[in-house]
C-alpha cells in the first residue's frame, strides 16, 4: 500500500514539475529517433517486397563496427569537436553507401531467386544470412581481440575512443537537464524521417515504390521496372540499417557488440508490426510511442518505483503483444498484408 | 485411403504371425534407425579406438549425439505445429524454457502448491502440463491471427518470458544473477525410467548410472570406459524421445492430424467442410507445447542446470527452424535428422570443447612447413585454423542453411521422399520388402503423412505454376487438387 502511494507521489511529482517532465520527453524523443532509424529500413523493404529482412540487425551491427574502425582510422580522437562531427557525418554517409552496396549484392545474387516462393523462404534465407554474418563478425572480433584487450590493429572498443567530450556529458538549460548525445540523435532522427518522406513522396523513384506497394503487377504493366525498384529499395533499406548502427555506436545504452544485431532486430520488428506492416507513417508513430513508453519506464526505474531490471525490454514486447491482441493489423496496417506464410 | 481403413485389412489377413510380420515390415525403417542409434555408441567406440583421429574427425561425438536427442525432440515438436498446420510458432522456445525451468524450480522446491522432493519424472510431467496450459492461453489470443502476425505474437510472448528469466530475482533466491542461470540442488538426482518399475530407473547426468538392467556400459566400451554414464543417459533420454516421436507420429496420422494438414493446405476449405479449425489449431499447439516442454526437461535431466540463453532465447527456436528446414518441414522425423546433420557439420568444421572435427586432424597431418607458413602479418596457417575452425559453428551452420534454402528447400527427408516417389520412406521400405497387405503403401503406423511432402515440394519446385501473388501462397499452396502421390491425405481430394 505504501509502495503504491509512493509511486503515485512520484507520478504527481513528475507531472507537477514541468522541467522533469520535459527531460523525460526529450529522452523519449531521442529514443524514438533511434527506433525510427532502426526500423524504417525494415519497413521500406517489407512494404514493397514483402520480405522480412532478418539480416537487418546484422547490417546495423556491421555498420557500427565499421564506423568505429573508420573513425579511429582517420584519427578523429585527436580532432576538435566540429571536425569530429563532420567526420562522423561523412562516416555515416560512407557506411550508408557501403551497406547499400552489400544490400544490392545480396538482393541481386540471393533474394531475387526466391520471389516466386512463399514468403517464408525469404525469411529463412535472410535468417541464414544473418547468423552467418553475425558469427563471422564474432570470429573476427575474437580474432582481433577487440573486446578482450589484445588488439592487433588498434581497433579498441570504438565507442569510448571516439565520442567527443562535448557529447559525453549532460547540459542544464534552466531547470531542464538533458544528455548532449540526445540532441544529435533527435536531429538525425528528424533528418531520417524527412529524407525518407521526401524520397517516397517527392521523387520519381518514390512514386515507383508507392505504385509497387499498391499493385505490383499493375505497376509492371505500366512500364515501371519493378525488379530494379526492388533492388534500389533493398539497397536503401540496408543502407539505413547500417547508418543507424553509426549513431548506436555512440549511444551509451547501445554501444557496439555482436549481440547488438539481435538487440536491434527484435525492437525493429516490434515497431514495424505495431505501426502496421509496410506503413512508414505507422513506423514513425510506433517509434514515438515505444520511445516515450521506454523513457517513462526508465524514469520509473530510476525513481525506484519499479525495481525490475528488464523493464524496458519487457515493455517493448508487452506493447507488441497488447497491440496484436487489440489491433491485429497494427496502427496503420492494411488488411491482407503479411497474413500468409 | 486412410490409415484406419488399412489396419483392419492387414489384421484380417490371417493368424497372428502374418500380422506381426506385416507390422514389422511396415516399421522396418523405424527399427533400422533405432537399431542404428543403439549400436552407435559402441560403433563409435570401436572405430575411434581402431582408427584414431580420422574416425574422430568424421563421427559426431557421443556427447553431441546426446545433445541432439533433446534438441531434435524440440525441433520435432516445433515441426509438429509449424510444419503441419502452417502456423509458424516463432516463440516455441517458450515451451522448451518452461519445461526446463519448471523442473529446476521444482527440484529447488520453489514451485507453489507443489511439495518438495518430487521425482524427476513427476516434475517432467508437471512441466509439460504447465506448458500445455500456457500454450492454451497463448493460443487463445494468438490463433485469431495468422501469417507474420502469428509468428510475431508468439515471439512476443517468448521474449517476455526470456526477459523475465534473465531479470526476475525470485528465480534465484541465493542472490545470484538470474541471467547466469539456475542449478538443481546437489542432492537432486534426475531418474528417467518406466514408472513403478524399479530396475528400469536410470539416473541420468555425467555422474549418473552407467548401467541399465545390470548391463554396465563402461565395461561394454572397449576404449572409452569412462563414457559409461553418458551412454546410459543417451539410452534413457533416447527412449523418452522415441516414445514422444511415436506419439506425435500417431497423432499426425490420426483424423486429428489430417485436419491439421487440411488447415495447412487450405484453411478456408477445412472450415467450409465443417471443422472448427480454431480448436484444431489450438489443440495442435498445446500438443506440441507438451513435447517441447519434455525436451526442455530432458535438457535438465542431463545438465542439471539451465540458463536463459539455453532455454527461452530466440535462437533456440531459430535453430529448431534451421534443423526443420534442413531435415524437411512437415516431415516430423526430418527435423531430428536435420539436427544431427547440422550438429555434425558444426562439429566437423568448428569443433567445440574436446570435440573431434577437421582442425585437430589437419594440425596433426599437415606438414609442418605448411602450418608455419604465414598468411599475413604474424598469422600462420595453424593460427588461422585455430581461429576459424574451433568454435563458431554457427557460421558454417548459417552457410549450410542458406544453401539448403536455395537448393534443397524441402529438406533432406522431403527430397528423399520425392526421389523415391513415395509418401514416406517407411512405406517405401515396406513395399520393397514385399508387403503382402496390398494397401498400396498406406500400411500401419509407418505411413508418415501421405503426400504431404510431395505437396510441399509441388509448391516449391513447380515454379511454372506459381503465377499468383506470392503473398497469397501458404507454405504449400497451389497443389491441393493435383496431389501427385497415390495415397493423398483424406481431406486432400475434396
Amino acid at each position: 500500500m505504501i509502495e503504491h502511494l509512493l509511486i503515485l507521489g512520484d507520478l504527481l511529482d513528475l507531472f507537477t514539475s514541468p522541467s522533469r517532465l520535459i527531460a523525460v520527453l526529450i529522452e523519449g524523443l531521442a529514443k524514438a529517433s533511434l527506433y525510427v532509424m532502426i526500423a524504417s529500413g525494415l519497413t521500406l523493404i517489407f512494404g514493397l517486397m514483402d520480405v522480412i529482412n532478418f539480416a537487418h540487425g546484422a547490417f546495423t551491427m556491421y555498420g557500427a563496427y565499421m564506423a568505429g574502425g573508420l573513425i579511429l582510422a582517420v584519427g578523429a580522437a585527436e580532432m576538435g569537436f566540429a571536425m569530429v562531427v563532420v567526420v562522423f557525418l561523412l562516416v555515416m554517409l560512407t557506411i550508408f553507401l557501403v551497406l547499400a552496396l552489400v544490400g544490392t549484392v545480396m538482393e541481386v545474387s540471393l533474394i531475387r531467386r526466391l520471389y516466386e516462393y512463399p514468403p517464408i523462404f525469404q525469411i529463412l534465407l535472410t535468417f541464414g544470412i544473418a547468423i552467418t554474418l553475425e558469427e563471422f563478425m564474432r570470429m573476427f572480433v575474437e580474432f582481433q581481440g577487440i573486446n578482450n584487450g589484445q588488439y592487433r590493429f588498434g581497433w579498441e572498443t570504438p565507442r569510448l575512443e571516439t565520442v567527443p567530450t562535448a557529447l559525453r556529458g549532460a547540459t542544464d538549460i534552466g531547470l531542464v537537464r538533458f544528455e548532449n548525445i540526445h540532441v544529435l540523435e533527435i536531429l538525425l532522427g528528424v533528418v531520417t524521417i524527412v529524407a525518407i518522406w521526401t524520397f517516397l513522396n517527392r521523387t520519381r523513384y518514390g512514386l515507383f515504390v508507392r505504385a509497387g506497394v499498391e499493385d505490383e503487377e499493375m505497376a509492371a504493366a505500366l512500364g515501371i521496372n519493378v525488379k530494379q525498384t526492388f533492388t534500389v529499395v533493398f539497397a536503401i533499406g540496408s543502407g539505413i540499417a547500417g547508418a543507424a548502427g553509426v549513431i548506436l555506436m555512440w549511444d551509451p545504452l547501445w554501444s557496439v557488440s555482436v549481440p547488438l544485431a539481435l538487440a536491434v532486430l527484435l525492437p525493429a520488428f516490434v515497431i514495424v508490426i505495431v505501426g502496421g506492416l509496410g506503413s512508414f507513417k505507422g513506423t514513425v508513430v510506433a517509434s514515438l510511442l515505444v520511445g516515450m513508453i521506454d523513457a517513462f519506464g526508465t524514469w520509473a526505474f530510476q525513481t525506484g518505483a519499479i525495481t525490475f531490471t528488464g523493464i524496458d525490454d519487457m515493455m517493448i514486447f508487452g506493447i507488441l503483444v497488447v497491440m496484436l491482441i487489440l489491433q491485429p493489423r497494427g496502427l496503420f496496417g492494411v488488411e491482407g498484408q503479411g497474413d500468409h506464410g | 485411403m486412410s490409415t484406419d481403413a488399412a489396419r483392419p485389412d492387414a489384421a484380417d489377413g490371417g493368424a497372428l504371425a502374418p500380422w506381426v510380420g506385416g507390422y514389422l515390415r511396415d516399421h522396418a525403417i523405424h527399427i533400422a534407425v533405432v537399431a542404428f542409434f543403439i549400436v552407435y555408441p559402441f560403433l563409435y567406440d570401436v572405430l575411434v579406438g581402431q582408427f584414431g583421429l580420422p574416425a574422430e574427425m568424421l563421427l559426431p561425438r557421443l556427447q553431441t549425439m546426446l545433445v541432439v536427442l533433446w534438441l531434435g525432440l524440440f525441433a520435432m515438436s516445433f515441426d509438429f505445429v509449424s510444419g503441419y498446420t502452417g502456423y509458424l510458432s516463432f516463440g516455441h522456445a517458450a515451451f522448451f524454457g518452461i519445461g526446463a525451468y519448471t523442473v529446476v524450480l521444482g527440484a529447488n522446491g520453489q514451485l507453489p502448491l507443489l511439495p518438495g522432493g518430487l521425482s524427476f519424472m513427476t516434475l517432467m510431467l508437471v512441466s509439460a502440463l504447465l506448458a500445455v496450459v500456457v500454450a492454451f492461453l497463448i493460443g487463445l489470443v494468438s490463433f485469431r491471427l495468422s501469417g507474420v502476425y502469428f509468428a510475431m505474437i508468439t515471439l512476443g510472448f517468448a521474449e517476455i518470458m526470456y526477459v523475465a528469466s534473465r531479470n526476475w530475482d525470485w528465480l534465484t533466491p541465493g542472490q545470484s544473477d538470474p541471467s547466469d542461470g539456475i542449478n538443481t540442488p546437489a542432492e537432486f538426482n534426475p531418474e528417467l525410467g518406466v514408472p513403478f518399475v524399479d530396475p528400469l530407473q536410470v539416473e541420468t547426468g555425467v555422474f549418473g548410472d552407467d548401467a541399465i538392467l545390470g548391463i554396465n556400459f563402461g565395461d561394454l566400451l572397449v576404449y572409452n570406459e569412462n563414457l559409461g554414464a553418458i551412454v546410459a543417459s543417451y539410452f534413457a533420454i533416447g527412449a523418452v524421445v522415441l516414445v514422444c516421436y511415436l506419439a506425435m507420429q500417431r497423432i499426425i496420422h490420426s483424423p486429428f492430424g489430417r485436419v491439421m494438414i487440411a488447415i495447412r493446405e487450405n484453411e478456408e476449405r477445412a472450415k467450409a467442410i465443417g471443422y472448427d479449425t480454431f480448436k484444431f489449431k489450438l489443440g495442435a499447439f498445446m500438443i506440441s507445447a507438451f513435447f517441447g516442454a519434455v525436451a526442455g526437461a530432458l535438457l535438465v535431466a542431463y545438465r542439471g542446470s539451465v540458463n536463459p540463453d539455453a532455454a527461452f532465447f530466440f535462437l533456440v527456436t531459430g535453430f529448431a527452424l534451421v534443423a526443420a528446414i534442413i531435415g524437411g518441414l512437415g516431415t516430423l522425423a526430418g527435423p531430428f535428422f536435420g539436427y544431427i546433420f547440422l550438429e555434425g557439420i558444426e562439429e566437423f568444421l568448428a569443433r567445440g570443447g574436446s570435440g573431434g572435427g577437421l582442425q585437430p586432424f589437419l594440425a596433426e597431418f599437415l606438414p609442418g612447413g605448411i602450418l608455419e607458413t604465414t598468411i599475413g602479418g604474424d598469422l600462420t596457417v595453424s593460427g588461422a585454423l585455430d581461429a576459424f575452425m574451433t568454435g563458431h559453428g554457427e557460421f558454417y551452420a548459417g552457410i549450410v542453411f542458406v544453401i539448403f534454402v536455395l537448393y534443397v528447400p524441402i529438406g533432406i527427408l522431403g527430397t528423399l521422399r520425392l526421389r523415391l516417389g513415395t509418401d514416406s520412406v517407411a512405406t517405401y521400405v515396406s513395399r520393397r520388402l514385399g508387403g503382402s497387405t496390398g494397401t498400396g503403401g498406406s500400411g500401419g503406423g509407418g505411413d508418415s503423412g501421405a503426400g504431404e511432402s510431395a505437396t510441399a515440394a509441388g509448391s516449391v519446385t513447380a515454379e511454372g505454376g506459381e503465377e499468383d501473388d506470392p503473398r497469397e501462397g501458404g507454405p504449400a499452396e497451389g497443389s491441393e487438387e493435383d496431389d501427385p502421390s497415390e495415397g493423398g491425405p483424406a481431406e486432400g481430394g475434396k
